[in-house]
C-alpha cells in the first residue's frame, strides 16, 4: 500500500504552500511535489483598467518586491507609449529596486533562511526562528534588522511609503530627488556595507557544514536566465536577458521584453496554481530554468562594483562552470546585497542624481507592451494589451516563482529520495526538505496569477485511499 | 539608527478593514493634536514587523495602539505590557507587543521604562471604510485617553535608559 507525507504549510516561505510526498509499497520516494494552493488572479480583474493605473495596482501583488512590479509594469505601459524615460529618472528607478532587493534579501538570508544556517537543520523546531538566531548570534539579527531597514528606509524617502510606494509611474518618477534625502541614504552606507560583510564572513565560515545538504539541494544541470548590461555586468531594472545552457554557453543573448513574451512559454499542473514557465525550443519540461540571485551571477561576468566582484571571482570558483548547486542561492543572495549598496552609493555620486528632468509623458501609441526587471527573486515580466483608449483587455505576468517551479520540484524530489529511505523521516530530514525550497525564496502570492483556464482539481477518496470520483472545474 | 525619543507611539492596524483601523485613526489623531508634546515620534504600521524594535529600543516609552477582538465591542482599555517569555506563534512579518520587547532587549539589551497598550474593542472588521456605530462612539473617550497617557509619557521624571538586567528571552 502506498503511503503519503504531507508538509502542510511548508513554513518559513512567503505565502502558502505545502509538500506532497508519495511513497511506493516498499517505501521508497516515487513522487514530490510542491502545491501552491492559493489563487489570485490580478490580470483577470485589472481587465477594463486605464494602463496608467497599472503599475500601482499590480504593486498591490507584493507587500515584499511591490517595487519590481511597479518598474516591470512602468515599463510595460511606457512600451505601450513608445517612450524612453529620462536618465534621472532611470537611475532613481535603479537605486529603488536596489533597495528593495536589500531588504527583501535581508528578510530571506536572516529571518527565513538562517534559522536552518545558524542552528543547524536538526535543531529543535521550537527555537528555529529569528529569535533563535537572535538568542544565538545577536550581532547577525542586529545586521539582518539593519539591512531590512536600510532598504525600506530608502524606498520609503524615495516614495513615501516603505511598502506599495506609488512614486514610480508611466513615463518616469512622480518627483526628483532632493539633495537632503541623499546626503540622508549617503550617510547609511557605511553600516549597511559592514553589516553585509559580517553576514558574507558568518556565512563562509559555515557553508562547508552544509556540503551534504549542497549535493542534493535541487544541485542538476539547468537552463539559468537574468537581465545583464551590454558590458556583461549584473542588471536589475535595465539591461536586456541572457539564458546559458547548463555547461555556460549562450543560448539567448540581448533578449528584449518582447523577444521574452515569444520564447518564454508557460505550462500548468492540476496540483498547483503557479505556472511553471519554460524555454519553448526546447520544449516543457526539458526547457525549465533557474532565475534569481544563482542565475544572476552564473549569467553575469562582472557586478560592476569593486567589492562584489571580488566576491563574484570566488563564488565562480565554486564550480567549473555555472554553479548548479540552488543551496548557493544563500550565497548568491549575500553578493548580490553587497553589490546593491555599492551600486546605491555609486547612483547617488552621479552629479545628474539631483537633475529635475524626471518625467516624460505620451498616451496610447502601441496597443500592446512589455515591461522586464529584476524581482529579489528573479526575472519579472508584465505584459499588456489595451483598446485604443488605453483601457486593458488583457494581462499576463511571468513572475520569478513560476520560472523556478519546475526547479523546486525537482529539487524537493531530489531531497526526498535522498532523506526518506525505507518509508522512515525524521523532522531533521522533513525540514531539510521544506528548506530545498525556502533556497530559492519564493513568493507564493506573487505567483499565482489566472491563465486561461486554471485547473481545480476535486478529489473523493475512499477510507483505504482510492478515488472514487473527481471533478475537474 | 533612530534617534531616543521620550515616547513612542505605534499603531498597527488597516484601515480598509473597519474597526481594524481604529490604531492609525488615533495616530493620525495624535498628528494633528499632540504632536507639540517634545519627544513623540508616531509611527502607523500596517503590521509590527521584528524592524520596529530598534525603534523601541532607543525610546524610553512606548504607547501600542491596535483594535482588540478580545474584548467587547466599543471598549478602551489601557493596559501595562511586559516583554513575553515565549515565541511561540511566531511569524516573521507580525509581531505583538511582548514579542516587540522581547525582541528589543535581547536584540539591543535595552527596552522602555514604560510600555503600554491602548485598545478599542472591535465590533465588525469587514471590508469596509467606516468604524462600527459602537467604535465610533468610543473614539472620544479613547482620544483623551490618548492625550493623558501621551502627555504623562512625555514628561516622565526618571533618566534616560540603563541596561536592562533581565536576561533575552526565555525560549519555549
Amino acid at each position: 500500500m502506498t503511503q503519503t507525507i504531507t508538509i502542510d504549510p511548508v513554513t518559513r516561505l512567503e505565502g502558502h504552500g505545502k509538500i506532497t510526498i508519495r511513497l511506493s509499497p516498499e517505501g521508497q520516494v516515487e513522487t514530490a511535489q510542491f502545491h501552491v494552493t492559493q489563487v489570485r488572479g490580478f490580470e483577470k480583474f485589472s481587465e477594463g483598467r486605464p494602463f496608467y493605473e497599472m503599475p500601482s495596482l499590480m504593486a498591490r501583488i507584493c507587500g515584499i518586491c511591490p517595487v519590481s512590479h511597479l518598474i516591470a509594469s512602468a515599463k510595460a505601459c511606457e512600451a505601450i507609449m513608445s517612450v524612453r524615460i529620462p536618465y534621472p529618472a532611470a537611475q532613481l528607478r535603479r537605486m529603488l529596486n536596489l533597495a528593495q532587493m536589500v531588504q527583501s534579501h535581508a528578510l530571506s538570508f536572516f529571518y527565513l533562511a538562517s534559522p536552518d544556517l545558524l542552528l543547524g537543520m536538526e535543531s529543535d523546531p521550537a527555537n528555529r526562528h529569528i529569535f533563535g538566531v537572535v538568542a544565538a548570534k545577536p550581532e547577525l539579527g542586529r545586521a539582518g534588522i539593519a539591512l531590512r531597514r536600510f532598504g525600506q528606509y530608502i524606498i520609503e524617502l524615495l516614495g513615501d511609503k516603505r511598502i506599495h510606494p506609488g512614486w514610480v509611474i508611466p513615463g518616469g518618477v512622480t518627483e526628483p530627488l532632493a539633495p537632503a534625502k541623499r546626503d540622508q541614504i549617503l550617510a547609511m552606507i557605511p553600516e549597511a556595507l559592514a553589516n553585509v560583510r559580517l553576514a558574507l564572513d558568518a556565512y563562509k565560515q559555515i557553508a562547508d557544514q552544509f556540503r551534504p545538504e549542497i549535493e542534493v539541494f535541487a544541485n542538476f544541470p539547468s537552463l539559468f536566465l537574468g537581465l545583464i548590461h551590454e558590458d556583461e555586468s549584473i542588471a536589475f531594472t535595465d539591461g536586456e536577458l541572457r539564458m546559458i545552457d547548463p555547461s555556460g554557453a549562450i543560448l539567448e543573448d540581448g533578449m528584449n521584453a518582447t523577444r521574452f513574451t515569444q520564447v518564454i512559454g508557460e505550462a500548468v499542473e492540476p496540483y498547483s496554481y503557479t505556472k511553471f514557465a519554460y524555454y519553448k525550443p526546447l520544449g516543457y519540461p526539458e526547457g525549465s530554468y533557474r532565475v534569481g540571485p544563482l542565475a544572476r551571477l552564473n549569467i553575469a561576468r562582472t557586478m560592476g562594483t569593486p567589492l562584489a566582484d571580488a566576491e563574484l571571482v570566488l563564488f565562480k570558483q565554486l564550480a567549473s562552470g555555472p554553479v548548479q548547486s540552488s543551496f548557493h542561492y544563500h550565497h548568491a543572495r549575500l553578493i548580490d546585497m553587497l553589490f546593491g549598496i555599492e551600486k546605491i552609493e555609486l547612483l547617488l555620486n552621479d552629479p545628474l542624481i539631483l537633475d529635475h528632468h524626471v518625467r516624460a509623458t505620451a498616451g496610447v501609441n502601441q496597443l500592446e507592451g512589455a515591461g522586464i526587471a529584476e524581482a529579489p527573486r528573479g526575472t519579472l515580466m508584465h505584459n499588456y494589451k489595451v483598446d485604443e483608449n488605453g483601457k486593458i483587455t488583457w494581462a499576463n505576468l511571468v513572475i520569478a516563482t513560476g520560472q523556478n517551479n519546475n526547479a523546486m520540484n525537482r529539487g524537493v524530489l531530489q531531497a526526498a529520495r535522498h532523506y526518506v529511505r525505507d518509508g522512515k523521516f525524521t523532522e531533521g530530514m522533513l525540514n531539510r526538505i521544506e528548506a530545498v525550497v525556502r533556497t530559492f525564496d519564493p513568493c507564493l502570492s506573487c505567483s499565482t496569477h489566472a491563465f486561461g483556464q486554471m485547473p481545480l482539481a476535486v478529489s473523493l477518496l475512499s477510507a483505504e485511499g482510492r478515488l472514487l470520483d473527481q471533478a475537474i472545474r | 539608527m533612530p534617534a531616543p525619543v521620550q515616547c513612542l507611539l505605534l499603531a498597527c492596524g488597516n484601515a480598509l478593514r473597519q474597526d481594524d483601523g481604529v490604531g492609525p485613526w488615533l495616530a493620525d489623531w495624535a498628528l494633528d493634536n499632540i504632536l507639540s508634546e517634545p519627544g513623540l515620534r508616531i509611527l502607523s504600521r500596517h503590521q509590527w514587523a521584528p524592524e520596529l524594535a530598534e525603534d523601541i529600543a532607543h525610546a524610553r516609552s512606548v504607547l501600542f495602539l491596535d483594535t482588540s477582538t478580545s474584548t467587547l465591542p466599543g471598549q478602551v482599555l489601557l493596559l501595562p505590557v511586559k516583554p513575553s517569555s515565549t515565541v511561540q506563534g511566531l511569524a516573521t512579518h507580525h509581531l505583538d507587543p511582548p514579542q516587540l520587547l522581547c525582541l528589543a532587549r535581547a536584540l539591543y539589551g535595552v527596552i522602555p521604562e514604560e510600555a503600554l497598550l491602548l485598545t478599542v474593542g472591535a465590533a465588525s472588521l469587514e471590508f469596509q471604510q467606516d468604524f462600527s456605530a459602537i467604535v465610533h462612539e468610543a473614539l472620544p473617550r479613547a482620544s483623551e485617553l490618548l492625550q493623558q497617557t501621551i502627555q504623562r509619557l512625555c514628561h516622565l521624571p526618571k533618566p534616560v535608559l540603563a541596561p536592562s538586567p533581565e536576561s533575552p528571552c526565555q525560549q519555549i
